[in-house]
């Protein structure tokens, strides 16, 4: 018996080794190849034979990745707020009002959430183009929202559900019309539902990139876009590539490792959501 | 001023949702399925002329759509069914009582958080033909003998686009199936060993029904946005070698912005549209018990 629990912990350890190896080394592999001089690129060597910083200064000074950084982080908080203002109210009308149509909506939900992005980028080219609104944050910030309202809605209906309705209604008593009860009531019983699904939403955007590309192709570019424009034809920046991508990554990997309890319930509850 | 209904106040909520649903969901998709039925490019300029489904026959006769669909589907395939087996693997060495399983969930978390474009780019660093530790890795472990260009052949190119694609993807399955496995009662496991199932019995006549509707969940969202791959492929390869890794949404969309072509990329996009619809209706219990459980409260 004690045998086999050993035999069973080895087990256990090498897989987990093997997993955390195997997931791990790619991320690894890109933040120690970016303080590596070129020439140690070269060579093949595995550990810098000097670490340098000049990476990061080139990811900056070759292009202006502090303008995306600051492009990507203002497309993403605005969208961010708004599918959340936008969604909580669609969410709190299906889970605590008495309004028809409430199927057909939710089927309107899921399908825009299962639509593949290439089936409207064209129409919605135009249409942003006829508002005068290529190249700008406007024009991102709306069809991020679109993306991440469904995202929003179905992750905060079940929430609103669970709130109970005896709350509101003892407010409604009280003499507080439906918008008061909503905002004194649902809104703050909200707070860490919100939180977590605000977090998926601003990481979903934040990587975001054919849009990005459609419709900010010359100014504010995001970080996924600009990344690109490290390369050229003939030569690849390797190293000065490798710190861009640290850095676009960085802000995203300190959140998820912060709030990592909560981001892993967030993604679990997508998923079972029955 | 006259306080709304409760009624009227849920209209009211659901309205601005609505709007933009309706100017940049359902609009769209009826454009793309009109625009697919005209002939309009950029070069002849701004007119539209109607041709019914030509468009449609031109497709049925291109080799580029075909090569596009042949990849795209294999592409999904792969990557959906290593991604599922690997995330049954890993979820359930996560839900073992060891400590330490904490450090697994977080690691998962690393490949989902990555932007794909990055991810992209990590995985063409790693598999160059001149200075790829994967090449380096391989041949210190004796498995090749000399560098590989892996990103100029056709099987190869493909091949580490599946790879790159399981590594960014598998970790967040397997978190879907966890969540699966927790939901199933411990004692369930309790009365099959008094009954006599060893581990494997228990797990292939009791775990694996009892996660069949979180792998139906995890399989449909899967394979919809595999299907739509197109990021990670301009990262590593933009297509090549040749069209050998050029997928469905690449090719549209090259269609479109590249070659000014709207006709036509509005039936390679209503085409893509059309298997969307052919999963979805799949996976159609899937849906309903979505739908229904955004009607209820979560149990």
């Amino acid at each position: 018996m004690i045998k086999e629990t050993i035999l069973h912990k080895t087990l256990f350890y090498l897989f987990a080794i093997f997993f955390i190896l195997t997931i791990g080394f790619p991320f690894f592999w890109q933040i120690l190849n970016s303080f590596k001089m070129e020439r140690d690129i070269f060579a093949l060597t595995w550990f810098p034979s000097q670490y340098t910083v000049d990476n990061y200064v080139k990811a900056f000074t070759t292009r202006p990745l502090l303008s995306y950084l600051g492009n990507s982080f203002v497309i993403a908080t605005f969208a961010t707020i708004f599918s959340l203002v936008l969604g909580s109210m669609a969410a709190y009308a299906i889970a605590r009002t008495p309004i028809k149509g409430k199927t057909p909506f939710l089927i309107l939900v899921m399908s825009i959430s299962l639509l593949p992005p290439i089936v409207i980028i064209s129409p919605i080219y135009s249409i942003i183009r006829a508002m005068g609104l290529l190249n700008s944050y406007a024009g991102l910030i709306i069809v991020n929202v679109l993306f991440t309202l469904t995202v929003v809605i179905w992750f905060l209906t079940p929430y609103l559900h669970a709130v109970p309705k005896e709350l509101e209604e003892a407010a409604e008593i009280d003499g507080a019309s439906p918008a008061q009860a909503f905002s004194r009531i649902v809104i703050p019983l909200l707070g860490p539902g919100v939180f977590t699904v605000g977090i998926l939403a601003f990481i979903q955007i934040w990587n975001e990139y054919l849009f990005a590309l459609v419709l900010n192709p010359i100014r504010i570019k995001t970080v996924t876009v600009g990344l690109k424009m490290y390369e050229s034809d003939n030569y690849m920046p390797w190293g000065t590539i490798m710190a861009a991508a640290v850095i676009i990554v960085v802000p995203l990997i300190t959140l998820v490792l912060i709030l990592q309890k909560r981001i892993i319930g967030g993604l679990m509850a997508g998923g079972i959501k029955e | 001023m006259k306080t709304l209904t409760r009624k009227q106040f849920g209209y009211l909520c659901m309205a601005p949702t609505l709007m933009i649903f309706l100017i940049f969901a359902i609009y769209p998709v009826f454009r793309t399925i009109l625009l697919s039925l005209y002939r309009f490019r950029l070069q002849t300029g701004p007119t539209k002329t109607f041709i019914g489904l030509d468009n449609y026959f031109h497709m049925f006769g291109d080799s580029r759509f075909f090569n596009a669909l042949f990849f795209t589907l294999l592409f999904t395939l792969l990557t959906v069914v290593t991604e599922v087996i690997l995330g049954l693997i890993f979820a359930q060495l996560m839900n073992l009582p060891f400590k330490g399983r904490g450090a697994l969930r977080v690691v998962v978390l690393i490949p989902w958080a990555i932007p794909t474009i990055v991810s992209g780019f990590m995985w063409k660093f790693m598999v160059h033909d001149q200075y790829g530790v994967f090449n380096q890795i391989l041949q210190t472990l004796g498995i090749i003998d000399s560098f590989l260009p892996w990103l100029s052949r056709d099987t190869s190119a493909r091949l580490v686009l599946i790879m790159s694609d399981i590594w960014k993807t598998a970790p967040y399955v397997s978190l879907l199936v966890l969540a699966g496995l927790q939901t199933i009662p411990k004692t369930l496991y309790e009365a099959a060993a008094i009954d006599g199932a060893g581990p494997i019995r228990r797990y292939f006549s009791l775990t694996l029904p009892l996660l069949k509707p979180v792998l139906a969940t995890a399989v449909l969202f899967r394979l919809i946005s595999s299907f739509k791959v197109f990021t990670v492929i301009v990262a590593l390869t933009n297509g090549g070698p040749g069209y050998a890794t050029e997928s469905l949404t690449m090719y549209t969309m090259r269609t479109y912005f590249d070659a000014g072509n709207y006709g036509y990329g509005s039936a390679l996009a209503t085409f893509t549209l059309f298997v969307t619809c052919i999963i979805a209706l799949l996976f159609t219990d899937v849906i309903r018990g979505k739908i229904d459980g955004g009607k209820r409260s979560r149990p």
